[in-house]
């Protein structure tokens, strides 16, 4: 029943005083769930931003590498080593709940390769390949874990904007208008009241001069 | 090369002396330690500028349309690699030339598992054909018969000529079958080191010192394969070792199965120090560090420091053994000037000639410091 529809009575006070509570009740588990989401976002974003952090300097020292391998083997030799590869890195998407938000839970899936998954032959490559493919998965597996905690902190912003308007809507919006609402309620109620005892007496008192 | 003995007296043959001084004359002008050091300081366009006018690489300017930059640099000094390597093998005549045959029979190698990783992974044919150095005795045309035919069944019928086809036949029989190319490719370079030993101990001038440089190159590469296995993600078992050494080093595989298991620094000290890596490991250091004080034990702990934490092998270092290993080379072939160490000398000089130059062009386009890219110069 919408606000404007709720009567002036008894059962309309009712009406309200159970909205109330229970915007009350939902404004102080949003309210809740706003400060343990803002938490989980603190961590997660200090975790990404320490992640980002290594991330960069994977990239460096993979691009330090990768320099090194073109230099001793040329770029032949590293795109040879490269033509090896036989299944390609990937990963799982999955999901976790967290405050009832789904984040990305990525599992990388043949990033990290033992010698003889690589593809190559030892015989015809050097350490130097190994190094490169080395920082090269590192950096990929650094790449998918960054890549999850930012998406993460994307969601979780994302609700944590939602469930913010939310508790606005409810403080300054929703609570504010029932309370109102209730208190005109009451007003008209002790008016009526009023006035219901004011005509009762003044029948008492007709009643009275004709006995 | 023929050596005639009539009464202790050595004959060799005209055409040997000929193509030995050949060869002596080539590796005179290749490009000098002050050279490097003067392209070292050019940018890259005068780079580019400076190889052009030189008489090898002159490709560069061909290629300037098709390529920039490192890739350019690189492109040219892998034509003028396997310019020169053809070049050797029409030069050296009979024994010289079969031997010279086989020891540049390791380009073929890589050749024709590029061809084959192509074929079966479907990768652009020009980009396979750009990664090809035909520097071995698969020509430039059988190359690209190869690269033009479409199923693996096809390559291998038409590789039937090749000196070290049996093992294609023996190991590849499914087509894209998991991890046979990396077995391959192991079997081939066997392959190549067993029949260039058999090949030298047919007793020619010069084949007990290459047949000596040979057997150290193998010892290197079993004992960097091995530090390689070792610090693998995952243990790999005694079989994986005995797949990955290569047979017919002065160390007896049974002594890297040994190192393999060994985990207290003074058993592994003890065994590495019988081998025969350490007097040109420590001089390797010596040189690098400039500390004459560094000895064999050094040597031996430097190594176990690397096994112990499961590292891989300083590539700094291994530049510096290939740099001694190259000196004794040439000093080997300076004693015995008509065998088939001048040709051998030129042809490791000419390798690391133009591994010297990709080194510089792809460090400077990697933006590296110029002290950083001298670690890597062979001179």
């Amino acid at each position: 029943m919408p606000v404007d529809d709720i009567k002036p009575t008894r059962s309309g006070l009712l009406i309200v005083r159970r909205r109330m509570a229970l915007a009350e009740r939902v404004h102080r588990l949003l309210a809740m769930k706003l400060d343990g989401m803002m938490l989980e976002l603190i961590k997660l974003a200090d975790q990404a931003a320490r992640e980002r952090k290594e991330l960069e300097e994977k990239y460096a020292a993979a691009r330090e590498m990768v320099a090194v391998a073109a230099m001793m083997e040329g770029a032949t030799g590293v795109l040879l080593a490269a033509l090896s590869v036989e299944a390609a890195p990937t990963y799982t998407a999955g999901q976790k709940n967290v405050f009832g938000v789904c984040l990305p839970d990525l599992e990388p899936v043949m990033v990290k390769k033992t010698l003889d998954q690589r593809g190559y032959g030892i015989l015809g490559t050097s350490s130097v390949i190994d190094d490169a493919a080395d920082a090269y998965e590192d950096l990929l597996e650094a790449i998918i874990a960054s890549a999850e905690l930012e998406g993460s902190v994307k969601r979780l912003l994302d609700d944590i904007e939602r469930t913010r308007r939310r508790v606005n809507a409810l403080e300054f919006k929703v609570i504010p208008e029932l309370t109102e609402l209730r208190r005109f309620i009451e007003g008209q109620r002790d008016e009526m009241e009023r006035q219901e005892w004011t005509r009762l007496r003044r029948i008492k008192k007709i009643k009275a001069k004709r006995g | 090369m023929r050596e005639h003995e009539h009464e202790d007296v050595v004959v060799i043959s005209p055409s040997c002396v000929y193509a030995c001084t050949r060869f002596r004359v080539r590796k005179t002008k290749l490009l000098p330690r002050e050279e490097y050091l003067r392209i070292m300081r050019m940018s890259m366009p005068e780079v580019v500028a400076h190889l052009g006018r030189q008489e090898d690489y002159q490709d560069v300017m061909d290629l300037a349309g098709e390529f920039s930059g490192a890739q350019l640099i690189e492109e040219a000094v892998n034509r003028s690699l396997a310019r020169s390597f053809r070049s050797a093998m029409a030069i050296a005549p009979g024994d010289l030339h079969t031997l010279t045959g086989e020891y540049l029979a390791r380009w073929d190698i890589a050749n024709v598992m590029a061809i084959l990783r192509g074929t079966v992974h479907n990768v652009p044919r020009r980009q396979v054909r750009d990664l090809l150095i035909p520097a071995g005795e698969i020509d430039s045309a059988l190359l690209d018969h190869l690269l033009n035919l479409t199923a693996c069944g096809e390559v291998l019928e038409a590789l039937q000529g090749w000196r070290l086809y049996p093992v294609l036949a023996e190991y590849y029989r499914i087509c894209g079958e998991k991890g046979v190319f990396a077995r391959i490719e192991n079997e081939l370079y066997r392959r190549y080191y067993a029949g260039l030993l058999d090949l030298a101990t047919s007793g020619c001038s010069g084949c007990q010192e290459l047949i000596a440089y040979l057997r150290f190159e193998i010892d290197i590469t079993n004992m960097k394969n091995l530090l390689r296995l070792h610090c693998a993600r995952e243990a790999c078992d005694i079989t994986v070792v005995d797949r990955t050494m290569i047979p017919g080093g002065h160390i007896p595989l049974g002594l890297f199965r040994r190192l393999y298991d060994i985990e207290t620094e003074e058993e592994f000290v003890s065994v590495f120090l019988q081998t025969a890596i350490v007097p040109i490991l420590t001089q390797a250091v010596r040189e690098l560090r400039q500390d004459p004080d560094f000895s064999s034990t050094d040597a031996a702990e430097l190594v176990w420091r690397r096994w112990h934490r499961h590292l891989r092998p300083v590539h700094e270092v291994e530049i510096a053994i290939t740099r001694v290993r190259l000196h004794q080379m040439e000093s080997l072939s300076r004693r015995h000037p008509f065998s088939v160490l001048p040709v051998l000398a030129y042809l490791e000089r000419k390798r690391y000639e133009v591994a010297n130059l990709r080194a510089i062009a792809r460090g400077k386009a990697f933006g590296l410091p110029s002290e950083r890219i001298w670690q890597y110069i062979v001179t």
